[in-house]
This record gives structure tokens, C-alpha cells and sequence, in this order.
């Protein structure tokens, strides 16, 4: 069987920064591995080690050629091979929409006919949460969001999946496949690349298309939205000290809870 | 001329530094305070491989360079030197058996220091054979097909823990010359007559473990003989040319951590209503050290690329890089101390440790004198 893990390199600002324009410069960005996605390989990876079978996992990512470095780390940890999108109509946009995501996986599902596609629930840097569920409404797969447990051997017909809904709740469900899953952070422990994986991650392929080579033009990418304004939003905090025993601090930080509504009356 | 690192050895730093952020960075302290071996993170390091990295494919290691191991090494002693040792000293010894080693040896013992099944050590000083090798008293004599050996040992990193151990021993007294006399002899702790005593009260690196090792009449076969009769002495030399650039790499590590941290607190820390950073005297100690620590690094760097392809320069190399390295150490923990001020006279604060762990590189693997002895007598071509 195949599994597919969409995978992003995202960028995190330095503690210092600053903003020009619409952008931030290189110097203050450190690229990285988006975190949901780190969840989303171990939990291929894991499906692969534990198989009878042969099970293929491929990474496939948006990004310029710069992301290989982050994607090898995903090679590293288990992937078999990675497949890498990019185009000069994708540089262009200043925000690349889930519709324009979700139009380019497509092509890349219907090359590579996987039996089951992982993604993370959302990507740290643009937080859609959207681009899984969308995939599947385009390929016609099925899929559950926000899996935080998920119990599938290769060859299974039906993942069954623990889903984190609304405040708390929580929901336990099947999904027959071929499926879309997005991944929560949590549901496993992602493993530290080892040095092994990263040096034979070095001969795995991460093979280049742009978008006609998915028999895509460039409006495909023309989204709906448009980054107007960048800026850093005024953080706020504050903190209360409690001071006197457990008992009575107990009770002080029990008022404060239910005052803000973190627990019920 | 490539100055360079390949795209491999640029991930293979930020996993070991990740590794080593997540899984040693929150326990070092506690692991100094209680002189406790980490058995649980080495096991976990060895998972992700990093204990016999070096080591050939078929003997469970990845065939990493010797440069690839000073980055390794680097990292690890940025974040904490001391549980950094327990991960990078699980095979010290290995060396010398992968160099000499016959290929029942490399099978029997390499394989378990990769899969963190085991941890070996070298032993070479003695209560009163240090910096002077050539003096050293542990006998080993020939009885049919076995050896029995009788001394002891000092100093022993990985001695209370460690499985097997490569230990020099005399076995030809009585030919002339100095340095014919000595073999190396792997010795496993579960022979009888071997026993082990925990050495505490280090004043660093004290997770790492630091035994005395006696032997009271030890047998071991004949088989346990690594490389050949007589040699042990010039088969150390090479030994060392390899481990001295792998403590010079402990020590532009233990520099880079200290210039982090010094760099990191003189931007937040604010004295005369400004930050500390924008003090003249604080900003040329920053200059000074991370210009000093990137020489020690060139140096080291130059040292293992010559481990791998040209040994002539290497023995004075490894002792330039050694000895260069720890000095640098030594001098940025002390002034990350002092860039810290009262801050970094406490435990509170990483440097502190940093500042005690620095002072075994101008110590361990032959001291800054011999190694300036060393360079000296490589410089006027006198051999050892
Ligand atoms: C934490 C720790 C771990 C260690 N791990 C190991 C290990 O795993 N295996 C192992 O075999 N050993 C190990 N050692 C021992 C270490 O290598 C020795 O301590 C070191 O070689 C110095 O020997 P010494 O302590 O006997 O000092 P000495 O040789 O007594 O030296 C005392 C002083 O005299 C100076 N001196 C000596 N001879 C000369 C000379 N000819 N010219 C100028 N100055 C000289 C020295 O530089 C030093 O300043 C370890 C030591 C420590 C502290």
C-alpha cells in the first residue's frame, strides 16, 4: 500500500525582528519542519515498520528549493521518497489559498494513488487548518480532522480514529479508506532522525514538478485571498501571584478558573 | 579547498542539537548535582545512533568521518558536557580495536556500543603512571593460552559502568627499549578477579563516570589481544592522534555553549539603563571569544579531516587542536562567568557548570604541557 504525508517547511521569527512590507526578512527566520506535519510522518512511518506488506511513504510538499533541506529531514525519519511542487505562479502569490493547496495535492493524489493521505491539521506559519479536509473533498476520499489516535494496520479497508471535536469533546469513529486523516500534535512521539536515516536520506528522491507537469496552469494557484497588512499583534498578559497555603490558594485559583470560564460552575 | 559542510552534516548538527535540547538540556543539572550516569538518555542517544556512529556499516555503525563526529561532539558539549561525554565516550576505546582489532573482535565487541547493548572504556593511567605512560606498572603474563593480569588502573571514564575496557598493560618487561614493552588487552568486568571503584567529587563532567579499575590475577584468552605483542605503545599514539581532536571538539562545544549563553544574557541583562551588550568591555569579551572559539574550531576541523586523509601533520595537529581548544574553553567559560556577574556564580545559570565541566579538556588525553611537549618534539623531529 501507498501512504501519503503532505509536509511543509514553515518559518518561526527570531525572538527580535522586523517587518518590511508584507515580508520578513531571511535573517530573522528559522525554517523548520511544520510541527503537525513532524506527528503526521512518524505516524506513516510507523503504519510501514509495523506492516507485513510493503507500504510506500511518500512525503509530498509545496515549496521552493530551498525546502529540501527540511523535507530531507522527513526522508530521514522513515519517508521512502518525496515529491516537490513548485512554479513561478506559486512564488508569486503572496498567500497561497487552501483551494490552490488542495488543486495541486489533488494532482499529485491522482499521480500517485495512495491508499491513504496524512496531513497535519494545520501548518504553524498561515494556521488554515483547512488544506486536508479540502483535499479529500476533491479527490472524493474520506477523512477525519483532527485525529489525536489513530488504530490502522496496512492493508485495512477501515482506520478506526479518535477525533478532538469542540471543548473537550472527543470522538471515536471509523473512516473507510482510500482517506484523508489530518493529524493532531500528540497522537505519537516523533522520532529524532537517526544518524543512519539522515545519511541515507541523502540518496532518497525528491523528484520536482512544476505546475505543468501536473497539467496545471497558472490561474489554478490564483487564490481568493490576498496578504494587505502585516504586523505584530499587541500581546497581553497578566499574572497573579497567589501566596498562603494550598488550601486557601487552591480555592483563590478554583475562583479565578471559573470566573474565566476555563471550568464549569 | 572546501570551507564548507555538506547539506548532510548541516542536519545531522540540528538533530543532535535538537536531541540534545530536548532530552539532556532539562536533566543536566540534576545529573551533575547527584554525580549520576544517565543510562537512560545514553540508551536513548544510542537509538538515535550516535554512539558508534563512526563505526563501519557492517559493525552496526553509519561509517561517519571523523569530522562528522567533531560536529557531533560539538553539539553535544554545547548543551551539557557532561552527560555529552557519557553519549560520546560509550565507545572510547572502540577506536583502537576498529585500527587493530582482529575481525572476531570487531564483530563480538562494536556491534553492542551501536545498539546501546554496552559501554566500553580505555584505560592507559595509573595511580602513578600519568602524564608518564611509558611508567606504567599493570602486568599481563602469558600462562598457556590465556593472560593474567594484575594492577590497576586510574582515572577510568565509564570505569563502575562499562562492560569491556581496552587496558595497556606491560607484557614484555624486560626488552630495552622504553616503549616495546606494552600491549593493549580487552578486558571484560565480569572476569574474576576485576573490580571497580566509583570515583566522586569531580569538579565537572560529573555525570560521566570515573573509576579506579584493579585486576587480581584477571585471566582473559589469548584472543583478547588487540592488535599486536609489543606494539600497545605506538598503537596508543595513533589512538590518541584520534581521540585528542575529539576532546579539542569537546572544547570549541564547551566554548560554543559559553559564548551562547554570555551572548544571550549580555542582550537581556540591563545595568546604567541600557543593555550590557552595548558596554564596550563586554562587547570586545564577546568579539574575543567567539573569534578565539572559531579558530579552535578551523583547527579541530583541520585536525579530523586529517584523522581521514593526511596523517603526516596529524600527531602535531591533534596536540595544536587539543591543547589550543581547551585553552579557549577554559578562557570563554571563565568569561561567560564573568559577563553573568553574580548570576554566574550560581547554579542558576548554565555557565556555572560550563565554567567547572571546561577544565578536564586541558586535563584528560595527555595535559596542555604535553601537548605542547608534543608539538615541540614533532617540530624538532625527535620521535617519542
Ligand atoms: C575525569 C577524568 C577522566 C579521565 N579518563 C581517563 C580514561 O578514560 N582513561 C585513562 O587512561 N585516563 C583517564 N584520565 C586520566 C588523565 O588522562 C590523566 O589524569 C592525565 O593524563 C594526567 O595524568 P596525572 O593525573 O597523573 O597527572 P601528572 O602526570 O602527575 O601531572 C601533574 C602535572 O605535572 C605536569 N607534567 C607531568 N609531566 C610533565 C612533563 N614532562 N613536562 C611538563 N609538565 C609535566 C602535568 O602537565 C600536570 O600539570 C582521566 C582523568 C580525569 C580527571
Amino acid at each position: 500500500m501507498k501512504v501519503l504525508v503532505t509536509v511543509k517547511e514553515v518559518a518561526a521569527v527570531e525572538d527580535d525582528f522586523e517587518i518590511d512590507g508584507l515580508s520578513i526578512d531571511d535573517r530573522y527566520l528559522e525554517y523548520d519542519l511544520n510541527e503537525w506535519d513532524d506527528y503526521a510522518v512518524e505516524a506513516a512511518v510507523q503504519i510501514a515498520e509495523a506492516a507485513d506488506e510493503d507500504v510506500e511513504v511518500v512525503a509530498a510538499t509545496i515549496g521552493p528549493e530551498r525546502s529540501e533541506e527540511t523535507i530531507r529531514m522527513a526522508l530521514a525519519k522513515g519517508a521512502d521518497r518525496a515529491v516537490r511542487v513548485w512554479d513561478d505562479a506559486i512564488a508569486d502569490q503572496t498567500l497561497l489559498d487552501v483551494n490552490a493547496k488542495a488543486s495541486v495535492f489533488e494532482q499529485v493524489v491522482a499521480e500517485e494513488e495512495p491508499d491513504l493521505v496524512l496531513t497535519g491539521v494545520q501548518a504553524a506559519d498561515d494556521a488554515l487548518g483547512a488544506t486536508g479536509v479540502a483535499l479529500a473533498n476533491r479527490v472524493g476520499y474520506q477523512w477525519a480532522a483532527v485525529v489525536n489516535d489513530l488504530d490502522y494496520a496496512a492493508g485495512d479497508d477501515v482506520a478506526t480514529v479518535r477525533r478532538e471535536l469542540e471543548g473537550g469533546v472527543e470522538e471515536i469513529t471509523e473512516v473507510d479508506l482510500p482517506a484523508v486523516l489530518s493529524i493532531q500534535t500528540g497522537i505519537n512521539e516523533p522520532r529524532y532522525a537517526s544518524l543512519r536515516g539522515i545519511r541515507q536520506a541523502q540518496q532518497k528522491e525528491i523528484a520536482p514538478h512544476d505546475l505543468s507537469d501536473l497539467g496545471l496552469d497558472a490561474e489554478t494557484v490564483d487564490g481568493a485571498l490576498e496578504l494587505t497588512d502585516m504586523y505584530e499583534p499587541e500581546s497581553e498578559s497578566d499574572a497573579t501571584i497567589f501566596e498562603g497555603g494550598a488550601e486557601e490558594t487552591a480555592t483563590e485559583l478554583a475562583n479565578v478558573l471559573r470566573d474565566k470560564g476555563v471550568v464549569g460552575e | 579547498m572546501d570551507y564548507g559542510l555538506t547539506q548532510e552534516q548541516e542536519q545531522l548538527r540540528e538533530e543532535v542539537r535538537r536531541f540534545a535540547e530536548n532530552e539532556i538540556a532539562p536533566v543536566a543539572d540534576e545529573y551533575d548535582r547527584e554525580e549520576k550516569y544517565p543510562a537512560e538518555i545514553v540508551e536513548k542517544a544510542a537509538e538515535m545512533g550516535l554512539t558508534g556512529a563512526h563505526f563501519p556499516m557492517e559493525y552496526g555503525g553509519v561509517g561517519y568521518s571523523t569530522l562528522d563526529m567533531a560536529l557531533v561532539t560539538e553539539e553535544l558539549f554545547a548543551v551539557d558536557p557532561g552527560i555529552g561525554l557519557c553519549v560520546t565516550s560509550a565507545g572510547f576505546g572502540a577506536e583502537a580495536i576498529m585500527e587493530f582489532g582482529t575481525e572476531e573482535q570487531k564483530e563480538e565487541y562494536l556491534p553492542p556500543i551501536a545498539e546501546g547493548e554496552a559501554v566500553m572504556g580505555a584505560a592507559i593511567s595509573e595511580p602513578h603512571a600519568g602524564s608518564d605512560v611509558s611508567s606504567l606498572s599493570t602486568r599481563a603474563e602469558k600462562d598457556g593460552d590465556e593472560w593474567v593480569v594484575n594492577g590497576s588502573k586510574m582515572w577510568i571514564t565509564n570505569g563502575s559502568i562499562g562492560d569491556y575496557f581496552v587496558v595497556m598493560c606491560e607484557t614484555d618487561p624486560d626488552v630495552g627499549d622504553r616503549y616495546t614493552g606494552f600491549s593493549q588487552l580487552l578486558i571484560e568486568r565480569d572476569r574474576d578477579g576485576f573490580e571497580s571503584e566509583k570515583i566522586t567529587g569531580k569538579l565537572g563532567i560529573r555525570a560521566s563516570d570515573t573509576a579506579e579499575l584493579r585486576f587480581d590475577d584477571v585471566r582473559v584468552p589469548e584472543e583478547n589481544l588487540v592488535g599486536q605483542r609489543g606494539m600497545g605503545f605506538p598503537q596508543l599514539m595513533q589512538f590518541f592522534d584520534e581521540t585528542r581532536t575529539m576532546v579539542a571538539a569537546q572544547a570549541v562545544g564547551i566554548a560554543k555553549g559559553a559564548n551562547e549563553r554570555a551572548l544571550e544574557y549580555a542582550e537581556e541583562r540591563e545595568q546604567f539603563g541600557r543593555p550590557i551588550s552595548e558596554f564596550q568591555a563586554i562587547r570586545h569579551k564577546l568579539s574575543e571569544m567567539h573569534t578565539r572559539t572559531e579558530a579552535a574550531r578551523q583547527l579541530t576541523y583541520k585536525s579530523a579531516w586529517s584523522v581521514d586523509n593526511a596523517e603526516d601533520d596529524l600527531t602535531m595537529l591533534a596536540s595544536m587542536a587539543k591543547e589550543f581548544a581547551s585553552d579557549v574553553a577554559t578562557d570563554a567559560a571563565d568569561e561567560a562567568v564573568q559577563i553573568h556577574g553574580g548570576a554566574g556564580f550560581v547554579d542558576d545559570f548554565d555557565v556555572e557548570r560550563l565554567y567547572r565541566d571546561a577544565k578536564i579538556t586541558q586535563i584528560y588525553e595527555g595535559t596542555t604541557e604535553i601537548q605542547k611537549n608534543i608539538v615541540a618534539r614533532e617540530l624538532l623531529d625527535e620521535g617519542y
